[in-house]
């Protein structure tokens, strides 16, 4: 009988407290297994897997029909030939994940509004196309997303799987060009916009997190800080395996172009007011001397030899034609961020 | 007449409202507090059971077509009371929560659940018949939620639930209640109510493994109602029409108000309480919205609705509230 009461008590007090989460279509937890990060600092942010949906080849209109974007509003760029795309954080806030196909370019801008960070992802992975789509978990207050192919969780600030079958795999970073919207208007007039019939209702151009984006006090989850600059001012990183680099908007009054050296790698950094833009100098490339000669078009740069280079590094006219600029591992982001994931300095001339 | 309205009390004055979450998904702890003081030496026990469904989605008050995310709160709910005095009582009640997520988006569903002991509500009432003229009866209350319940779930892989998913809030709360009812002396079976109740929430000081304080918005909440006793097939019952008005305040994590929390709503809910035996009766209540408006965009109540049993235990013969009337 003491046994018979036991068992009861025992399942009474399981049943008192107990907690469970999986996919309903398939019965199995999607955040099972190992993770590199520490799970101790992996949150559920409230809306749940899916909760925020990801966008999936989703519809654009001109730039012209954008009218639900104000000329400060931040977009993030991207260009494949003559395709020119625009993704604007107004719709990124609300799905954090646009998985879209630009020619033979299967890309993923994914973009996490509590970071600030937008980066671009070949979803093309192990030579198996996938899309991505919001976990709803957080680790350092920044988007964790998942690849339906597997569904191992990617941890957006890492450029890496950190739980599942991928654990360890690093994405593969596709360029991306962050300015707001009056500057990409100039740049890229016939450029396509994101539309807002994305299938789904949402307010966009309101955001979902309020003052959030510039409120350096305003957080929503625990996440180190770091008080050499306010939180929220937005920087461009060059990030490596543990360290990174930031370069500030106030680095770009007084000149246009920095050449830097961060972890054996060269790389020209080019900003104004308005964007800041990371290129990687390999071969000869180191050699030549380059002027910023942008004049709100997509002409960015000048080097000694006549090639003129646009935003995306992508060598125009003259004698260099095809030869483009080296891509970066650099993106724009709140200051906060960076360090919470990296060893970070900030350029100091 | 005293315990007419007491029974009118005990229909239709909803008292504290606990909604742990930024949705309202919470503890229902609003529809399922306010025994009436029957009188010195009485002791009376409920059980309650609570769905309440938020399967809509609004951006303020504008409903967005969207029903991919649906918040399910399953509450069992005991409640205690006991009578000191003619004038002073004491009421609790304890409460073990059920809550799921689910998500249905790109033909996938995702499943979230957790249970657990929620936290508790301790209450001392002080009633002054008569104040108000005949048939009339204020109560005023004050108390507190206790954080018995848990406030630190994690999924079975060790993922961190916010506190919109979790059993307890973590923190004490302070509350405060006022309600007046007054039977129309045209009618005596018959009386109109209406209370007003203010939760000042505490806070957590250990939310999410102690690295945040977290705190769950102050909620205002005032009920008017109008109830009354018909005989349906040869059974005398008490059939009742309340509309609810709520309004909380922004949770706030580390002092920072958190986006998308708080808002303002308003409810109709008709009850319906049928006497079983001379101590014993069975209550209803279904809570619709009339409007709604929250901060932000959020998961707002579809429907709410609720069963339960109440029993009294009395040192006198046929004094139930209800039995007077039957």
């Amino acid at each position: 009988m003491k046994r018979v009461i036991l068992i009861l008590c025992t399942s009474f007090l399981y049943s008192c407290s107990s907690s469970s989460s999986d996919d309903g279509s398939t019965g199995r937890n999607p955040n099972d297994g190992i993770w590199s990060i520490p799970i101790s600092q992996v949150l559920d942010g409230g809306p749940g897997r899916d909760g925020i949906p990801a966008l999936v080849n989703p519809g654009f209109t001109d730039v012209s029909a954008a009218g639900y974007l104000n000329d400060l509003d931040l977009v993030i760029g991207f260009k494949k030939g003559n395709d020119v795309r625009a993704y604007p954080h107004a719709i990124l806030d609300w799905h954090e994940i646009a998985n879209d196909k630009i020619g033979d370019v299967s890309l993923a801008v994914t973009y996490c509004p509590l970071t600030g960070t937008g980066i671009g992802w070949n979803r093309v992975i192990n030579g198996k196309e996938t899309t991505f789509g919001v976990s709803g978990l957080l680790y350092n207050t920044n988007l964790i997303a998942f690849d339906r192919e597997t569904d191992s969780n990617w941890a957006q600030l890492l450029n890496e799987a950190v739980n599942g079958e991928l654990i360890g795999k690093e994405a593969e970073l596709i360029m991306l060009f962050e300015t707001n919207w009056g500057t990409w208007k100039k740049l890229y007039p016939q450029s396509k916009v994101l539309s807002t019939q994305t299938g789904f209702s949402r307010t966009y151009g309101i955001s979902p997190y309020g003052d959030y984006s510039t409120n350096n006090n305003r957080f929503l989850f625990p996440v180190p800080k770091d008080d050499r600059l306010p939180s929220k001012e937005r920087v461009h990183a060059i990030v490596g395996e543990t360290n990174a680099i930031t370069y500030r908007f106030p680095h770009f009054i007084s000149t246009n172009i920095i050449r830097d050296t961060f972890q054996g790698k060269n790389y020209l950094i080019v900003g104004n007011e308005d964007f800041i833009v990371s290129f990687e100098l390999t071969g000869a490339l180191n050699n030549l001397e380059f002027e910023f000669i942008y004049a709100e078009t997509e002409v960015l740069l000048e080097d000694n030899q006549g090639t003129r280079y646009n935003i995306f590094g992508e060598a125009i006219s003259g004698p260099g034609l095809g030869n483009n600029l080296g891509s970066s591992p650099g993106f724009m982001g709140y200051w906060f961020s960076i360090p919470a994931f990296y060893q970070t300095e900030i350029y100091s001339g | 007449m005293r315990n007419i309205i007491g029974s009118i009390i005990l229909i239709i004055i909803p008292l504290f409202s606990s909604a742990q979450t930024c949705c309202s998904g919470g503890v229902p702890l609003s529809n399922n507090l306010g025994l009436p003081n029957e009188g010195k030496g009485i002791f009376i026990i409920g059980l309650n059971y609570d769905y309440n469904n938020l399967n809509t989605l609004n951006a303020g008050s504008r409903e967005l077509d969207d029903d991919s995310r649906q918040r399910i709160t399953n509450s069992v709910l005991l409640n205690l009371g006991y009578s000191l005095t003619d004038r002073i009582s004491f009421e609790t009640l304890f409460t073990w929560v059920n809550q799921t997520r689910t998500i249905n988006q790109f033909g996938f569903e995702n499943f979230t659940e957790t249970s657990g002991i929620g936290d508790a509500v301790f209450l001392v009432k002080y009633s002054m018949p008569e104040l108000l003229g005949s048939f009339s009866v204020i109560n005023y209350g004050l108390g507190v939620k206790a954080p018995l319940g848990k406030s630190d779930h994690t999924t079975p892989n060790g993922i961190q639930l916010t506190a919109d998913l979790q059993p307890g809030s973590g923190a004490w709360d302070g509350l405060g209640w006022v309600s007046i009812s007054k039977g129309l002396d045209f009618r005596p079976s018959a009386a109109i109510s209406g209370s007003l109740t203010y939760r000042l929430p505490g806070k957590n000081n250990s939310y999410l493994n102690n690295t945040a304080v977290y705190q769950f918005g102050n909620e205002l909440q005032a009920n008017l109602g109008y109830s009354d006793q018909v005989i349906i097939l040869g059974a005398l019952v008490n059939p009742g029409l309340i509309f609810k008005y709520r309004n909380v305040l922004e949770d706030e994590i580390d002092g920072q108000e958190i986006p998308n929390t708080g808002g303002e709503w308003v409810f109709v809910r008709p009850e319906l309480t049928i006497p079983i035996q001379q101590k014993f009766h069975l209550s209803t209540r279904v809570e619709l919205p009339l409007y709604s408006f929250v901060e932000g965009t959020q998961l707002t109540p579809t429907a709410r609705i609720s069963i339960g049993v109440s029993y009294q235990f009395s040192k006198e013969k046929n004094d139930f509230p209800l039995n007077n009337t039957l």
